[in-house]
């Protein structure tokens, strides 16, 4: 297996609570990796522990070859981080954001090329407090990209994002993984993980209690016996909302 | 080194953007010695001679009387000499019991070596009293020379009031600057998405320090120009020096801020915090008021304010010629506050 993403036995533990109780999982590269799971479940928290960004407990990760623990500095140079809630700062254009973020990583970025990439080379010269929510977020993934990084961590991106904003992002987020990026995702939106996911981790509590691709998943329950108890209806409100303002990528 | 180069062009390019900051930090402390320029305080500039008259002569003390330039106090020998060291007396002139108006007794004229500027004044406006008591008795023709001398340099309330706007300025716009702007940082996850990239601690702090104090030389240089230019400031000191005592004060008031962000969680908790530490200062340390007026005890704790340090460093640079030799006490002072802080700041910094 070509693993780049190596978790074993993590372990995080906040006073009483376990938020992350033993979840060990692997990622090949070139795939689209999902955590599902409610809020609170400990995707976050597991996340940022593999990020660098919280102390590990117990347990052990390992990315490209390289122990967490013990290199964080050059792992920080491998990977690339779309946080939760993270900002930029207020005065900076996103072209200058973008080139002062390649300097942290000691690289002249092709602003504009990686603007194209999110499809917001026509906001080059705009602050980020100018931009809309999915524009935020897609810039978000732009200064997650400057580093040209193995692999790219993705916390809940869509999250607050209205139906077509949550579309497009998921248009740049499918071209990101067709150029053979492999990227981690956090989601509690279960259509968006069977959309884009190869194969998706469903954490509850602190634990993976499921882990294979969409598909299979969905086939094990359906083996188990189990039938929804009512019709699928063949639209539902969203494909309405959807229709009515415009299906297209509409500028968000 | 580039990336250092980079952070501090990008932090210097964000500044420049803040138009709430340049407000704070140049446009005010302008407005407020505009506003101050159409008042005038009386004692301000004045010369305070404190005198020991053992004799039984008063003609001297007559003829000193009515000169404006002096605030003549007359006491024991004593207090005056302890006042003196307090600093509440730029002279005290001692005339001794043999004293008669045609006599050769040597006065003793004691010098506040704290004062420079207003002892040379005062020691002239004494000898020239001396000699026309002379004149006066000997009816000798008299030449007229030495009184130019005296009134060349009328200092005003705004030679006093600006060097002390400076220091003031230096505060507020490290205090708050910084405290305000990291706490922001801070709360909204800027720092922390700065965090995952492999960029050093030092790097940012040292980027966002150089650029602060940069503007702080400017707002130096721009407040010292703009006093010469448009409101008569008497500006007698080096530039240099200015500056030097101006990065030792921002040193100070950077990392206070810098501490303040630390142990701070939100904006709402910085504000009381910097206010706390800042208005005493801004009310007790010399920016407005001459703290010689200010009573005995408060003088033991205002003293050892660093704006105090600031302030005094400052004017005496800028209305007495003082060099760096002579402000040493104050860049002592400012040099102890900025190991104090600096530490304290380094303790309580945090990324998130």
């Amino acid at each position: 297996m070509n693993s780049v993403l190596e978790v074993s036995n993590l372990k995080k533990r906040y006073g009483d609570l376990l938020a992350v109780d033993g979840v060990s999982f692997n990622v090949t590269r070139g795939e689209v990796f999902g955590i599902l799971g409610p809020n609170g479940a400990g995707k976050t928290t597991t996340l940022e522990m593999i990020e660098t960004l919280r102390p590990i407990d117990s347990g052990c990760v390992l990315l490209d070859g390289l122990d967490v623990q013990i290199e964080p500095q050059k792992v920080k140079r491998l990977i690339g981080v779309q946080l939760q809630a993270s900002s930029f700062f207020d005065k900076l254009k996103l072209t200058e954001l973008l080139s002062l973020f390649g300097e942290m990583y000691g690289r002249q970025v092709e602003v504009l090329a990686l603007l194209d990439e999110v499809e917001l080379r026509d906001k080059a010269k705009s602050y980020v407090v100018q931009l809309s929510g999915g524009q935020k977020q897609r810039f978000s993934i732009a200064a997650a990209l400057v580093n040209d990084p193995v692999i790219l961590f993705l916390d809940e991106p869509t999250t607050g994002l209205d139906p077509q904003a949550r579309r497009h992002l998921w248009g740049v987020i499918r071209r990101i993984r067709s150029e053979g990026k492999t990227i981690v995702i956090t989601t509690h939106y279960m259509e968006e993980a069977e959309e884009l996911c190869d194969r998706v981790a469903i954490m509850d509590s602190g634990k993976i209690i499921a882990n294979a691709p969409p598909q299979e998943l969905i086939r094990q329950l359906l083996a188990k016996g189990f039938k929804k108890e009512r019709v699928e209806r063949l639209a539902n409100l969203e494909d309405v909302f959807l229709d009515l303002t415009g299906h297209s990528l509409r500028e968000d | 080194m580039r990336l250092k180069a980079k952070l501090m062009a990008a932090s210097f390019k964000m500044f420049i953007r803040q138009r709430e900051a340049i407000i704070w930090t140049i446009l005010l402390p302008l407005f407020m010695v505009f506003l101050f320029s159409f008042v005038t305080f009386d004692g301000i500039g004045h010369v305070s001679v404190g005198i020991v008259n053992h004799s039984q002569d008063t003609t001297l003390v007559g003829l000193l009387r009515p000169i404006q330039a002096l605030k003549i106090s007359k006491g024991q020998e004593e207090q005056e000499l302890a006042l003196l060291k307090k600093g509440d007396r730029a002279l005290v002139l001692v005339i001794p019991a043999s004293f008669q108006p045609t006599g050769q007794d040597s006065l003793t004229l004691y010098l506040n070596a704290e004062k420079p500027q207003e002892t040379q004044t005062g020691k002239l406006i004494l000898q020239r009293a001396l000699d026309e008591l002379v004149f006066r008795q000997n009816h000798l023709p008299r030449h007229a020379i030495r009184t130019e001398l005296v009134n060349s340099r009328s200092l005003t309330y705004i030679d006093f009031l600006l060097p002390g706007i400076l220091a003031m300025s230096i505060m507020q716009s490290g205090v708050f600057g910084v405290a305000f702007g990291f706490v922001v940082l801070k709360k909204r996850g800027i720092l922390r998405r700065l965090l995952v990239t492999p960029i050093k601690t030092s790097d940012f702090i040292i980027a966002q320090v150089s650029t602060r104090l940069l503007v702080l030389m400017t707002q130096v240089l721009i407040l010292i120009g703009v006093g010469v230019l448009f409101f008569h400031l008497h500006f007698i000191g080096s530039l240099f020096n200015m500056i030097i005592v101006g990065l030792l004060g921002g040193t100070v008031f950077l990392s206070i801020g810098f501490a303040l962000s630390g142990i701070s969680k939100s904006e709402d908790q910085v504000a009381p915090l910097a206010n706390l530490i800042t208005l005493p200062m801004l009310m007790l340390s010399g920016v407005f008021f001459d703290r010689s007026n200010l009573p005995g005890f408060a003088h033991v704790i205002t003293d050892f304010f660093p704006l105090t340090y600031l302030a005094n460093g400052l004017r005496s640079i800028a209305i007495e010629g003082a060099t760096l030799t002579d402000v040493f006490p104050q860049l002592l002072g400012l040099a102890v506050w900025s190991v104090i802080t600096l530490f304290i700041a380094i303790k309580a910094f945090r990324w998130e």
